[in-house]
């Protein structure tokens, strides 16, 4: 189970920004979770406590059985949780030097060092990606570049995938695409947080949702939350985008 | 008396001009690349004991014509320090001195333009700090330099003709000094600007060519 509790974050500009104010949040493996939220209230700082790319201030964080607390000595190393916990950018940022064979073997090869090539041929083949090997990133179209994220992230088998506003460039035809992809993927056991602004789809896939607000979560519960929130804030954002 | 009949009665002088002018392109291509990349590098990491000293020395030497440069160094300094100094030495010390700064500007520029990004995304696919630098930090960086590398490197080709103004031996003095003789002003400098038009085309063209096959969008628009 991946688990934060409590997490605070600031940042210090021309005044400080709380960033995560007492933050606790549970990703449950096999399940799909949806992060919900208005522009800049801290989901994607949330994703990087997450993942461990940015250390919160306080709290904790819990990756199965290692326990993360925080604040963190800054001259200690951490036991890396990647690839058990990956992530797939809003921006994909995928190496534009490598095709996309590269992006997704040299992630493989770290993990792996038999049976490379069945795996690379296993995920191409799933995700359709077969014709596109050779290409570069800038050689694709939005949805294919990100296939080919959620494929470099996937073929690592990692245990919880995070999922950062990922489906903010597709169209409707891409976004069924990658609802489907999602349901298969958490059927393998991978537990999933999606930050999205698509609440259909958060309506759709979602197990569980919490809706953030001014970096504190301020409603959480099943899917159903989307259908009738308990709070006015969450009620609010809907009103907003749920159109 | 033609070209081709000059440069045939010529061709020792010419040889060795042409021989001293690529030593010196030589010296100052070689400490220019290694010494400015090491120090870009070091500009990059250490920003302000190493970055800003060699920010400033290169704003100050931007500041001065390379000619001007070559000349202080040649004439005011070496009477200053009461010192005699090989021509060829001090063109080279002012050239390659001139060329460390200009890729260390490039090579610290392209590193903190990096995308840190694209070094997270490799950090959670499990990718080693060691790999992160070697498969994805220095061929994204290699790839966005070449190209400018290239030309500054065709420019410092360019400034060596400055050399023969402090009675370096290089292929231009060596032209000067046999239009003195034969005075076909006309078939020498073209003859000069053939030669540099095929040694410099090549390496623009090339320039051109990294700067198409390998500078991608890193947008990824």
């Amino acid at each position: 189970m991946l688990r934060c509790y409590n997490l605070r974050k600031s940042y210090q500009s021309t005044e400080r920004i709380d960033a995560l104010n007492d933050v606790s949040l549970t990703v449950n493996p096999g399940e799909i979770s949806v992060l919900v939220g208005p522009s800049g209230c801290g989901k994607s700082t949330l994703i990087r406590s997450l993942a461990l790319l940015d250390l919160p201030d306080e709290g904790k964080i819990e990756v199965d059985n290692i326990s993360y607390n925080f604040p963190f000595p800054p001259d200690k190393e951490f036991i890396k949780p990647w690839p058990k916990i990956t992530v797939v950018f809003q921006q994909l940022f995928l190496w534009p030097h490598l095709t996309v064979r590269g992006n997704i073997t040299l992630a493989l090869k770290t993990a792996m060092s038999n049976g490379i090539e069945n795996r690379y041929e296993e995920y191409i083949t799933r995700f359709g990606l077969n014709d596109l090997s050779n290409r570069y990133p800038n050689q694709l179209s939005i949805g294919q570049r990100q296939r080919v994220a959620i494929v470099r992230a996937l073929v690592l088998k990692p245990k919880y995938l995070l999922l950062d506003e990922i489906t903010s460039a597709l169209d409707v035809q891409h976004i069924n695409r990658l609802m489907e992809d999602m349901k298969e993927i958490r059927n393998e056991g991978t537990g999933i947080l999606l930050v999205t602004h698509l609440i259909g789809m958060a309506k759709q896939i979602g197990q569980q949702v919490y809706f953030m607000d001014q970096g504190r979560i301020i409603e959480q519960g099943g899917a159903e939350s989307l259908r009738q929130p308990k709070t006015e804030g969450l009620r609010k954002f809907l009103s907003i985008v749920d159109v | 008396m033609s070209v081709i009949e000059i440069i045939s009665k010529y061709r020792v002088e010419f040889l060795l001009g042409l021989l001293t002018t690529l030593k010196l392109c030589s010296i100052i291509w070689l400490i220019g690349i290694i010494v400015g990349a090491l120090l870009g590098i070091a500009g990059s990491k250490w920003k302000k004991a190493v970055g800003m000293p060699s920010r400033l020395a290169s704003f100050v030497l931007s500041g001065v014509p390379i000619l001007v440069l070559l000349f202080w160094l040649h004439y005011p300094l070496q009477s200053m320090l009461g010192v005699v100094i090989d021509p060829f030495l001090t063109a080279a010390l002012a050239l390659t001195t001139v060329n460390v700064f200009l890729v260390a500007d490039t090579i610290r520029n392209a590193m903190l333009d990096f995308p840190l990004q694209f070094s997270q995304a490799a950090k959670v696919c499990g990718i080693s700090g060691r790999d992160i630098v070697l498969r994805i930090q220095i061929p994204i960086i290699l790839r966005q330099v070449l190209s400018g590398l290239l030309l500054i490197q065709v420019n410092m080709l360019q400034a060596t003709l400055f050399a023969s103004l402090i009675s370096v031996d290089e292929i231009f003095r060596i032209a000067q000094r046999v239009n003195s003789e034969v005075y076909r002003p006309v078939e020498i400098y073209t003859a000069l600007a053939f030669l540099f038009l095929i040694v410099c085309l090549p390496l623009n063209g090339l320039s051109l060519w990294l700067k198409a096959k390998y500078t991608r969008d890193f947008s990824e628009k």
